[in-house]
């Protein structure tokens, strides 16, 4: 796995322990773990197509 | 209105040009980076945004500030005065290393600090810290987000344009418009902090209800002191923000400027208190890793997160000690 595809991994494990935290906000929290999660998984794609060419 | 309440409202409009002067490498250091614009063009197309800002936003950071950090029986003159002691003091350090550290949080660790010197851990009002402490890790990772998925976007859409030429020269003008906005957002957000301490002010000394929105004056004064110190602001932290994180290009700049500015319209409107430096920080890193993740220099940005970690308990520990020094001397 690429480590761009595991920073934006760890970036959404820290979004989403941060929900039970973010009493009004856990919705930003959430969105913003979605988002990195996508990323992650976008990086390793690009990552993987890059080693198969 | 007594001398004290004056002198440290004093201090606190000082505080608030401390800021601007600290931050002001925060709002150019893209459009110098890029040589978009001179340096003292810059500061004073900055310094006009900050100014302007008021226009724009509410006082819903100000009144987080005011009333969301400690309870508001322990505040005092000295209190804020140890509080905004401590948060100079330590801007003034971080100044000094060169470390794009946030003023604000120095300021939220600083009165923290003083109100613990004066009547222990009590006073802390958990759910405003917290909110604060969540978005001290969220803001960086919005604008790390936002500053990368805009330049994703941006790459998309221009993929197929040939003429890089004028392009770039296309860039660069809309690179005046994202450093506009985000020094608006920086105005908006940075001036109201002092804006809520000036507020608590006037609410501990009885000049004004504790149901009190932000006088007039009180809101022009923070932003044209705001103003002020990003029109004489200091060079060493533009070095770090504009070159050594990660080599920007006028694209890059527009990115990172709009995804910063995004998240600092958003949060100012929410009323939540965030670091421009760790939004515009974040966004930076974000452009710099939509190349690739070794196109940010790792090293630099590790310090800068070691100098944020440190920010609150710094301020706190100088804070809490100006008090106790202010309470023997009175």
């Amino acid at each position: 796995m690429d480590r761009r595809a595991i920073f934006f991994l760890g970036a959404a494990v820290v979004c989403f322990v941060l929900v039970p935290l973010s009493d009004g906000y856990a919705w930003v929290s959430l969105t913003v773990g979605i988002v990195y999660l996508i990323l992650a998984l976008g990086s390793w794609l690009d990552a993987r197509s890059h080693r198969r060419l | 209105m007594e001398l004290s309440v004056i002198l440290v409202i004093g201090v606190a409009l000082g505080f608030d040009y401390v800021n601007g002067f600290h931050d002001a490498a925060n709002s150019i250091a893209t459009v110098v980076s890029t040589r978009v614009l001179s340096p003292r063009i810059a500061v004073i197309w900055a310094a006009f945004f900050n100014f302007t800002a008021f226009l724009v936003f509410g006082d819903a950071v100000a009144t987080t500030i005011a009333k969301d950090v400690v309870v508001q029986d322990v505040l005092s003159i000295g209190v804020i005065f140890a509080g905004l002691a401590g948060a100079i003091v330590w801007d003034l350090i971080t100044f000094w290393l060169g470390l794009p550290t946030s003023s604000s949080h120095a300021l939220v660790g600083g009165i923290a600090g003083a109100a613990v010197a004066k009547a222990g851990f009590g006073v802390l009002l958990a759910e405003g810290l917290r909110k604060i402490g969540v978005f001290i890790i969220l803001s960086p990772l919005i604008g790390l987000a936002m500053g990368l998925v805009l330049t994703l976007g941006i790459y998309w859409v221009f993929h197929r344009y040939r003429n890089v030429e004028r392009l770039n020269r296309g860039f660069r003008l809309g690179q005046l418009v994202s450093a506009a906005a985000f020094s608006l957002g920086h105005g908006a957000n940075d001036a109201q902090k002092t804006m809520g301490i000036i507020l608590a002010l006037l609410i501990a000394s009885g000049h004004a209800a504790s149901d009190a929105s932000t006088p007039l004056w009180v809101v022009l004064a923070a932003h044209t002191a705001i103003g002020l110190g990003t029109l004489t602001g200091g060079w060493r932290i533009v070095k770090t923000m504009g070159s050594k994180i990660t080599r920007l290009q006028p694209v890059g700049g527009v990115a990172a400027e709009s995804g910063a500015a995004i998240t600092l319209f958003a949060t100012s409107a929410a009323g939540i208190p965030v670091s421009t430096t760790h939004t515009i920080t974040g966004a930076i890193v974000g452009v710099g890793a939509a190349r690739r993740l070794s196109a940010v220099r790792w090293g630099v940005a590790g310090r800068v997160v070691w100098a944020w970690v440190l920010t609150i308990p710094g301020a706190f520990a100088i804070s809490w000690l100006t008090f106790q020094l202010v309470d023997l001397l009175s």
